[in-house]
């Protein structure tokens, strides 16, 4: 029976019982549910459930090889974020976080594009609960933003699938094109979840107004979901390679003068999602792999650093650059799982992040691609320079705090802990993320010639930072908005539209003070040759109203 | 708690970073580097790109300051 159940229906059907279960028990049932939907992880491949609804075969259960590795870390990432949420006594949160893990499973063994229409539109409006349990006015305005942005995505997507099942009569997940409309459709839609660049701008607009857990959660799923739907329907897409390049290079940038470390973050995020698109775009078995072994190794060392700046934010109340440093004091623990997840983001050797890197770099190398090998080469220096240097910098040292904070929760110790050995023991043996990958390819990351130059790139970037800080050349932190590509419809689109419809409402208000007057006219001229008594307002009876709506009722039903 | 003062904390890092920079820098010249591109061969090649995109980002960041700094309350208005 299990194997016919859907992976992360489970957790969507116990996220609905929470409200009934005590709060003691709440965090161990949302384990467990977890636990149950990762049994799913042991069918095997194939074909496990299809429902034939409105002439439509739907495919709700499949499982092949670039779907187990998505369905092995979302099951991780999920477990991670209820035990780093396990004080919390929001059960507004809990229930949308359980509900969210549980659709982007599901989505991920959608064989159809309608089926996975369903569970893309589950993840927007689960998602959106965590964003508002941000329980601030940003929030809420941040969430309805992102709303919108969401289930717009699963609207192109819906149309794409329309228009692929009229032209082709076909609806199941295939590798697409550009050539074909509803490929451009879905495209986009894919496009717009996993941020491409000017579609970005929910990411950073959203993530970090939400709560100290809820971050964690958002990113581990949404992005990670719209790469594995890249990686399924537009392998070897050349267009990819550019976005991508361009996704890991110009975040570098916005996260360079970017005070909120959570925003830092979430452009650091994109940066990320950049080196899988490239290598979605490249197409080849090695680059798969890469994209999807960088998917995985990602979605941790993500989640941790989110969760050291969300213990950040839980014991010091912000997560300004311009009000923090100096915590390494006071949290010594949260501090060097922090400086794990930064060297593993910025690829050191013996990190998860380098053995995921370097299958991306191999397959462009060995493709001759010079100009996009260098680009993504020095954006690994700008990830050392943001998520490496400056998110730990800035929080736990920079200078001396004067007034104390504790250390973070126990269970938030735990689960970062979890995280940061996941990322040592996947850097130190490789072998196991690469038997899991889509293709099998002996690849050896550990070859001096590469070790020497990564780290020769990372620690000459390292000493290019303190050169510049001795130097007082690096910029300090100010309080301040940074524009990204959420301006267009937060400022300019609200600058151009308002006084645009104020301009049309003075129009049709004119419009309807002149049409009133005529009437009025016209109505007074009639009552000249009118009987007055004609013009008599009534209002209906009771039995009149029953009446009415007798007659009406066997209206409908002689129609019908 | 005087080997946890900051300022003493960052001298030693320092130190040990450019100790293991010129490390780095001196085992190139001790065996032959293969890169996928021969320029990139050179001694020293991804210590020099490193150094100088490190620093290219922070000034062009600073730069772009002035196009895409807002006040902290730029959308409540």
């Amino acid at each position: 029976m299990i194997s016919s159940f859907i992976p992360g229906l489970i957790m969507i059907i116990t996220s609905f019982l929470l409200p009934t279960i005590p709060q003691y028990f709440r965090h161990p049932a949302m384990l467990l549910s977890v636990g149950l939907s990762a049994l799913s992880l042991f069918n095997g491949y194939g074909t496990f459930l299809e429902w034939d609804i409105l002439g439509l075969n739907l495919i709700l259960y499949q499982s092949d090889s670039l779907t187990l590795p998505f369905a092995i870390i979302f099951h991780i990432a999920a477990i991670l974020v209820i035990i780093f949420s396990w004080h919390s006594k929001n059960l507004m949160e809990h229930m949308a976080t359980l509900a969210y893990a549980g659709s982007a499973i599901g989505a991920l063994h959608a064989g159809d594009f309608f089926s996975l229409f369903i569970w893309w539109e589950a993840t927007a409006l689960t998602s959106v609960f965590i964003v508002f349990a941000g329980n601030t006015n940003a929030a809420k305005d941040a969430a309805m933003r992102y709303l919108i942005i969401q289930v717009s995505s699963g609207v192109l997507l819906l149309i794409g699938a329309c228009l692929m099942l009229y032209q082709t009569g076909n609806h199941n997940l295939a590798v697409l094109d550009l050539k074909t409309n509803f490929g451009i459709f879905i495209f986009i839609a894919f496009g717009i979840k996993a941020a491409f660049p000017l579609l970005n701008g929910w990411l950073q607009d959203s993530y970090p107004e939400s709560s100290v857990t809820g971050t964690v959660a958002l990113s581990a799923f949404t992005t990670k979901l719209a790469i594995y739907a890249l990686a399924r329907t537009f392998p070897g897409t050349d267009s990819l390679i550019w976005i991508g390049a361009i996704m890991t290079a110009f975040p570098v940038f916005f996260a360079v003068i970017e005070n909120d470390l959570r925003r830092v973050l979430s452009f650091s995020l994109n940066n990320q999602l950049g080196f899988m698109v490239v290598g979605i775009g490249i197409g080849t078995e090695l680059s798969l792999n890469g994209t999807v072994a960088h998917a995985f190794v990602h979605i941790i060392y993500k989640a941790l650093l989110f969760m050291s700046m969300g213990a950040v934010l839980y014991r010091a109340g912000t997560t300004k650059a311009s009000e923090l440093g100096g915590l390494y004091k006071y949290m010594p623990f949260t501090t060097i799982f922090c400086i794990i997840g930064a060297m593993s983001i910025s690829a050191f050797p013996l990190f998860s992040g380098f053995v995921a890197k370097s299958l991306i770099m191999s397959s462009l190398g060995g493709m001759g691609m010079v100009l996009i090998y260098f680009i993504l080469f020095f954006a690994s220096a700008g990830v050392l320079e943001h998520s490496g240097i400056k998110i730990p910098y800035f929080a736990f040292f920079a200078h001396e705090r004067k007034n104390k904070v504790k250390e973070a929760p126990i269970n938030m110790l735990i689960s970062m802990g979890i995280a940061a050995f996941l990322c040592i023991a996947i850097g130190v043996f490789p072998k196991y993320l690469y038997q899991i990958l889509p293709y099998a390819v002996e690849y050896q990351p550990y070859t001096l010639d590469h070790v020497i130059s990564q780290l020769q790139l990372l620690v000459f970037a390292i000493i290019a930072f303190l050169f510049l800080v001795k130097f007082k050349l690096y910029p300090s932190e100010i309080r301040s908005t940074v524009l990204n590509s959420d301006w267009f419809y937060r400022k300019m689109l609200p600058g151009i539209g308002k006084p645009l419809f104020k301009k049309i409402g003075l129009l049709t208000d004119s419009l309807y003070k002149n049409l009133g007057l005529s009437f009025k006219q016209v109505l007074s001229k009639s009552y000249k040759f009118s009987n007055l008594s004609y013009i008599k307002v009534t209002t209906p009876s009771f039995a009149g109203t029953i009446l009415i709506s007798i007659l009406f009722i066997m209206l409908v039903i002689v129609l019908v | 708690m005087k080997k946890n003062d900051l300022k003493s904390m960052g001298k030693s890092f320092t130190k040990y970073i450019l100790i293991i920079g010129v490390l780095l820098i001196f085992l190139d010249f001790t065996f032959h580097r293969h890169e996928y591109f021969s320029f990139a061969e050179i001694y020293g090649f991804p210590a020099f790109f490193g150094f100088v995109s490190f620093v290219f980002i922070v000034i062009l960041g600073k730069w772009l300051r002035k196009f895409l700094m807002r006040k902290e309350d730029y959308y409540d208005q």
